[in-house]
């Protein structure tokens, strides 16, 4: 990430929200790094800012952990959209989507755009096991997921993928589209009026990039009229301020000693 | 048959019920259950069993202590001449004595011990069937583990994808790790195991619950049991029971301390408060619900006790900086400032850089250098990701075990990712603020060159002192009065050959290790102890003013070495203002002073809503 962009203000904010190990740092990593690769159980929240054309788009990508629970409100707050992530071979982390991170995204804007995305698509699909981008195939290692096994119902996929099995998908779109609409429904939202769950279901596989460049640019050309607005808000104000994302309640707190 | 006639011997010492259950006529008393826990644990059968229980019994402690001090006696060639008053010969034959009793009766004689069988015959009963249900669980568990081709092809295909938790807990290298730790409930749910997966080790962990309720059942608590190989140590913490099996020769205080540090970096993640709130409401909850995700920060932190002193020594080592430098640096942090801003830490190379600190929190308390220790940890298992700033909730547990600060982390230098900023708020909300105070540091670092000069910093080499066969040493100053508040920290220079290899590495810090439990001996504390070891010579010397740990070279004289020493002395006073941080500066940012102290309101109200209440 080049060192200007960190000092400029984002100008939307997208969260990243699911259950552990369904592969959403591998998703962002994917997308900002364009390759796959190891990664631990994020702590918390991590805070990403990607520049993308002449805006700067703040990205969360939180922790599955249920230990972390407790912080998802904060991240979602003022987001522009949340990109709801399940895994294609874990029935439950679709279940967990509606049990536990629905009720997070209250704190998002009110025209907030949603995103249900199923990862590890390659595990069940032939067709996301094509890499998408060509310079990332040599930089593939096998996939190893030993350090989530204990807890993660999906077996280490490198002896399946590499032999061409393919795992049971448990989750189908049609699952997934059946969730946007409930989600749409918790959020009191005309399903007519709102985006059409065909656009905005998705299935990915951060390990070859199916569909996730797809998924990112999607969602950043939605939010972009949310972007518009807020840059002619601003230029009302000559002073941008970085908490205005969070609500005019803390504004007081900015006066500092 | 030796073993078969000592097993026999044990269950006539302690047996005092008829068994009850006719299927585990074996699985009816103390003794057997030691066997059974050991003919898991133990590679070779256990010979001698040695229970020590009490509370404080002084007595009995100094049994423990003595005869853990043979045992390194028996691993090492002898010539070890203490520079104290008192001699190794009588507690060598004193503990001769006292192993005498002991392997007969694996309880310790004395009226404690009467006491005990007493209890064990109204307990006799309920052990008897938890012991019973854990063998039985366990024969059907290993059975099932053999005959799973899956499994074996597995282990032989790719061993290096097998990550610790797949490890086979059957096998016979997973009895040969060094040191085990496991965590459980109080209602015998394993929480964690180092090597291998908790499920497989449920009956192991219902054993040592077994173990553990039954010498609690008596009034009394279960502190260690020692075999020829192994030192078992339980520790009790709330509603969790730690538990390390160590061949290590370590020391029961330093494994207690050990496992006293995976206790607090379950509370850095959870808090002590929600851990009570959870167990008290639903005893057999399954805490690994909330700590999935976390086993490799605690696989991290075991690693780093065995091969990093600062655990050790309970003190920090922080980079050794030109003080003008490590000033104007810490005076950068010092100005960026927000609101609840309340630590403001600058990691380099995985040490310390500076600490600037809030002025209320600090008049209250100090920070504890284990507290920096779990900070350390965390981010080093968090590593992965680097490009991003990291806000996460993170409780100190010994500043306060019940609330959570929020830390917010980043790297100043990706994608070197060497130099880490950390700051702590007590403010959940505060990330933005807190980022925007990164930026500060990192402009005004840009302004000034520090990260260049950060780069050239670098631990120092033991040939800079200029003392001949002088290898290595470790210094730890102890405060002085008028800054009591300060961090304790230490220094050393860098291992070099010939402690270069890993193995080399590791057995300096075992020699060190067993210095430190001589110094630190709850029976016997010494204040000065000279070792002559196989292959090098070493010398620890504890006062008021500091505790020095020094390695020699075999063939220095006692003569050399005390000059040597001194010359050290010298050395570290001229360095001082380099290798410690002296003044750590200080900023104000709460405008309501008692805000951010210690069990501040706020701080409290902050671990309330953090989502445990949800789960209740």
């Amino acid at each position: 990430m080049p060192e200007v962009s960190k000092l400029r203000k984002p100008d939307v904010k997208i969260v990243l929200l699911g259950d552990m190990n369904v592969g959403k740092t591998s998703l962002l990593h994917r997308y900002t790094e364009r390759r796959f690769k190891d990664t631990v159980s994020t702590v918390g929240g991590a805070f990403f800012l990607k520049q993308w054309g002449p805006y700067n788009i703040s990205i969360w990508d939180t922790a599955g952990r249920e230990q972390f629970h407790g912080l998802g409100s904060m991240y979602c707050r003022g987001a522009a959209a949340v990109i709801l992530t399940y895994d294609v071979t874990n029935w439950q982390s679709l279940a967990e989507l509606e049990e536990r991170f629905l009720s997070l995204t209250d704190t998002a804007n009110h025209d907030c755009i949603y995103a249900v995305v199923g990862n590890k698509a390659d595990l069940t699909d032939p067709k996301a096991q094509v890499h998408q981008d060509s310079d990332s195939v040599s930089e593939e290692g096998p996939r190893t997921e030993s350090q989530v096994l204990s807890a993660c119902p999906t077996p280490p996929a490198s002896p399946v993928s590499l032999s061409g099995l393919m795992l049971h998908k448990q989750v189908t779109h049609e699952d997934a589209v059946a969730l946007y609409g409930r989600l749409l429904r918790y959020k009191g939202l005309d399903e007519k009026a709102s985006l059409p769950a065909d656009k905005m279901c998705f299935e990915t596989s951060a390990k070859t990039g199916y569909n996730v460049d797809t998924l990112f640019e999607t969602l950043f050309d939605l939010v972009l009229p949310s972007i518009l607005r807020k840059r002619n808000e601003n230029k009302e104000s000559p002073t941008v301020d970085l908490e205005d994302c969070r609500g005019t309640g803390k504004k007081t707190r900015s006066s500092c000693c | 048959m030796e073993r078969d006639s000592h097993q026999e011997g044990e269950a006539q010492g302690v047996n005092i019920c008829d068994p009850p259950n006719e299927s585990n006529p074996s699985a009816d008393t103390l003794a057997t259950s030691l066997s059974l826990l050991g003919n898991h644990m133990f590679p070779d059968p256990v010979e001698k069993n040695d229970c020590s229980t009490g509370k404080d019994d002084p007595a009995q402690s100094l049994l423990s202590g003595v005869k853990a001090e043979e045992q390194h006696l028996d691993a090492e060639p002898r010539p070890n001449q203490v520079a104290n008053m008192e001699t190794e010969e009588t507690a060598c034959s004193n503990s001769s004595e006292c192993q005498n009793n002991t392997s007969t009766q694996p309880a310790n004689g004395g009226t404690e011990d009467a006491a005990i069988n007493n209890d064990q015959s109204d307990s006799g009963e309920f052990v008897v069937t938890m012991l019973a249900k854990a063998k039985l669980e366990e024969q059907g568990l290993g059975v099932k583990g053999r005959s799973s081709p899956l499994l074996e092809a597995g282990t032989q295909e790719s061993p290096a994808f097998m990550s610790h938790r797949e490890e086979d807990v059957t096998a016979d290298s997973w009895r040969q790790h060094r040191k085990h730790v496991f965590v459980l409930s109080e209602a015998g749910k394993p929480i964690y195991s180092r090597y291998g997966s908790e499920e497989a080790l449920s009956s192991t962990m219902g054993v040592m619950m077994a173990l553990v309720s039954f010498v609690q059942s008596g009034d009394n608590i279960i502190r260690s049991v020692y075999s020829e190989q192994h030192t078992v140590v339980f520790l009790q913490k709330g509603p969790l029971v730690l538990v390390c099996v160590s061949s290590s020769r370590q020391s029961e205080q330093q494994l207690r301390g050990e496992l006293l540090y995976v206790y607090y970096q379950i509370i850095s993640m959870l808090t002590q408060a929600s851990i009570s709130r959870i167990f008290e409401h639903k005893k057999n909850y399954d805490l690994r619900r909330l700590l999935a995700g976390s086993e490799k920060i605690l696989d991290g932190l075991l690693n780093l006790v065995d091969s990093d002193p600062s655990f050790l020594l309970v003190a920090v080592h922080c980079l050794p900086l030109a003080s003008s430098l490590r000033d104007s640096i810490s005076q950068i942090l010092q100005k960026a400032i927000t609101p609840n801003l309340v630590f403001s830490i600058l990691i380099a190379k995985n040490q310390l850089l500076t600490i600037v600190q809030e002025k209320t929190v600090i008049e209250d308390t100090r920070l504890e250098p284990s507290d920096v220790h779990l900070l350390l940890n965390l981010i080093g298992a968090s590593s992965a990701f680097q490009a991003g700033e990291i806000w996460t909730p993170i409780c100190l547990p010994l500043f306060n075990p019940d609330c959570y600060f929020y830390a917010y982390i980043s790297y100043l230098d990706p994608p070197e990712c060497t130099v880490c900023l950390l700051l702590l708020s007590t403010d959940k909300e505060a990330f933005y603020a807190v980022a925007e105070c990164k930026r500060k540091i990192e402009e005004a670092m840009v302004a000034q060159n520090s990260l260049s000069l950060i780069a050239k910093a670098q631990s120092y080499s033991v040939s800079q002192v200029g003392v001949s066969d002088l290898r290595h040493f470790m210094y730890k100053p102890f405060d002085v009065p008028d800054n009591y508040r300060q961090l304790s920290q230490f220094t050393s220079p860098e291992m070099e050959a010939p402690y270069s290899s890993e193995e080399e590495k590791m057995r300096l810090l075992d020699l060190y290790r067993y210095m430190h439990s001589r110094i630190h001996s709850t029976s016997r504390p010494l204040k000065l102890i000279y070792h002559v070891a196989e292959r090098e010579t070493l010398l620890a010397w504890v006062t008021s003013k500091f505790e020095l740990y020094t390695c020699f070279s075999p063939l220095v004289t006692k003569a050399c070495a005390i000059t040597a020493i001194t010359k050290l002395l010298r050395w570290i006073k001229k360095e001082e203002d380099r290798l410690f941080i002296r003044y750590p500066p200080k900023y104000s940012t709460t405008p309501n002073p008692s805000k951010s102290s210690r069990s501040g309101k706020s701080d409290q109200q902050d671990s309330t809503d953090n989502g445990f209440l949800s789960l209740l």
